[in-house]
């Protein structure tokens, strides 16, 4: 009967033990509670190293409705501020403060941050300049939702910074766009511009991939054919001249020369519009003029060397199909005639003596 | 008497030249062109990167085009004011007899004939070889200046022309390649009477047997006396 005593001691015993081992964590919505009493105060702020205010408020409301709510704890992205009074860190500016919660969504978004360490954003961060957007800069902190619901929320977050070219954007086909049905259709900054590892206007590797970059969307049959554009812009372009040699090289290497045009460079960038804008580059009266920026002293006629995008046909550069044709008469014609010649004569000489 | 192997001096030392450097720069422009016609081919871009870039390609190949060019032209030149002096005989110039002899090989090939076509100095496989390269070299020289230098076209040309140069060139040479691999090779390689290497282009010289056999009407001309040595 010794036993079971020992068994009884062993199972009763060691778990008081435990449980006054751990610090007594409160539950999420009393931690935040608590927290909420002194951070929901709108004036609540801190003195950074630079003199600068620091706000502590947490809009309490924004919490509970963010895609973090009922997921986090405030001490899972504020390690050690459950101490109380909470220990000093120096900040010595409000870029400083906010970087150092990066490490802290980096602990469950770690392949989002390993991209952000490729990007120009964290290039520039590196270098010490100021200003220049981490994580909650884009995504906020407390309140933070989908980013890109609605899509033109994307649109409005880069906005923030980058206000001169979101107003050339807004002005766009695809910024209008985005304002309209084809909001689901138009890409915003980050469908070209990527969003974590994204690339400088300066990265050659992405400024060579243009095309990759436009065909995505305009080499796409079905979503070309709901705004009646052609889905073979692509194809043509890569045929031709200028497309080749993007394709067979980088098309802006490291010297910053212009090897060919990239879509962007007859089209427009941000300030993009319909080919039958009148302000459209590539309007049929505005093109010499854009030929020019590389075919220095083009004359008016020089834009009729290229072929529009379009296949060659008889309606369509009928000299350049006409050529085609005869060359794919002539060619086999050629060729066969010379090959039955070769094995004639091998025949007769070799195996019909 | 004809002595076993003896030679004979078929090309002069400025036509093995002429040969060594056309056939360097055709092939330096096949290697530059092709992986610009066929820019999607997957070995095509690494091989561009290889060799030093788009640019670099791009240099080597209009450089070696207009080498070509200037080759054709001194050549051509030479040759009309030879011809025009008299200094030269106009033995690849084609005739009436090619058309014959093209003819009756392929009756031979037949078998509706056993008598062979008998050959001047060239043979009209030859001239259709020497006169397809001078009017290819002259599509290939012009479209491919039009390509280089599309903005001084269109100074004088209408501009619609640039991207039939393009298709034009793109082809032309296609074809030159196919025909130089398939007719070229088998004539002066794989051909069972000369394999493996008909080196007369290069040495400059050709076995008395091979002239009798393959050019007898010249060997004829050549030789009187053997002829009638042999027929009596």
């Amino acid at each position: 009967m010794r036993v079971p005593r020992a068994v009884a001691l062993l199972v009763l015993c060691p778990w008081p033990v435990v449980a006054f081992a751990q610090p007594a964590v409160p539950p999420p919505a009393q931690e935040i509670e608590e927290c909420l009493g002194c951070h929901g105060d709108p004036g609540l702020t801190m003195t950074l190293g630079d003199g600068s205010l620091q706000a502590l408020h947490v809009d309490g409301e924004a919490l509970a409705k963010s895609v973090h709510a009922g997921q986090l704890r405030c001490t899972d992205c504020h390690p050690g501020m459950a101490e109380l009074p909470h220990p000093e860190r120096a900040r010595r500016n409000p870029t400083e403060f906010a970087a150092g919660f990066r490490e802290a969504c980096k602990a469950c978004h770690f392949e989002t941050y390993t991209k952000l360490l490729d990007s120009s954003h964290f290039a520039l961060q590196a270098r010490g300049v100021e200003g220049v957007p981490g994580c909650i800069e884009c995504h906020g902190s407390h309140g933070v939702m989908d980013p890109s619901t609605p899509r033109t929320q994307v649109s409005d977050t880069c906005a923030a910074c980058h206000s001169e070219v979101a107003e050339r954007y807004g002005a766009s086909v695809h910024g209008r766009g985005l304002q309209g049905k084809a909001a689901g259709d138009v890409p915003v900054c980050t469908d070209c511009h990527r969003s974590h590892d994204l690339a400088g206007p300066s990265d050659r590797s992405w400024l060579s991939r243009t095309h990759e970059v436009c065909g995505s969307c305009h080499g796409d049959k079905g979503r070309m054919e709901r705004y009646g554009l052609s889905a073979d812009v692509m194809q043509t372009y890569l045929a031709d001249f200028h497309g080749a040699t993007a394709t067979l090289g980088q098309a802006r290497p490291e010297d910053g020369t212009r090897v060919t045009a990239l879509c962007t460079d007859c089209h427009g960038v941000h300030d993009i519009a319909r080919v039958d804008d009148p302000k459209s580059p590539v309007l049929r009266a505005n093109l010499a003029k854009t030929c020019r920026k590389c075919h220095e002293g083009a004359t008016d006629d020089f834009p009729a060397a290229w072929m529009s995008h379009y296949e060659p046909s008889w309606e369509r550069a009928p000299l350049v199909y006409a050529t085609k044709l005869f060359y794919k008469v002539l060619v086999p014609f050629i060729i066969g005639g010379l090959v039955l010649q070769v094995l004639l004569h091998f025949w007769r000489v070799v195996v019909n003596r | 008497m004809t002595q076993a192997g003896e030679q004979v001096q078929r090309f002069t030392t400025r036509q093995r030249l002429e040969h060594v450097a056309v056939m360097s720069l055709f092939i330096l422009l096949a290697v530059t062109g092709f992986p610009q016609k066929y820019y999607d081919f997957p070995l095509s871009a690494p091989f561009v990167q290889a060799v030093g870039g788009i640019g670099a390609v791009r240099l080597v190949h209009r450089l070696a085009g207009i080498a070509f060019g200037l080759l054709s032209a001194v050549h051509l030149g030479s040759v009309v004011w030879g011809a025009a002096t008299h200094r030269i005989p106009l033995s690849m110039v084609p005739t009436r007899q090619d058309f014959r002899d093209a003819l009756q090989t392929l009756r031979y090939y037949l078998r509706l004939t056993d008598r062979k076509a008998l050959f001047d100095r060239f043979d009209y496989r030859e001239k259709f070889e020497y006169w397809g390269l001078m009017a290819g070299g002259l599509i290939m020289t012009s479209t491919g200046l039009v390509l280089y230098l599309p903005v001084l076209t269109a100074r004088f040309l209408p501009a619609e022309l640039i991207p039939v140069a393009k298709v034009a060139h793109s082809n032309e040479g296609l074809l030159a390649f196919l025909t130089v691999i398939v007719w070229h090779l088998y004539n002066v390689h794989l051909a069972p009477e000369v394999f493996p290497f008909n080196k007369s282009i290069f040495t400059g010289n050709i076995s008395r047997e091979h002239l009798k056999e393959h050019h007898t009407l010249e060997y004829q001309r050549l030789f009187p006396d053997e002829e009638e040595k042999e027929a009596s």
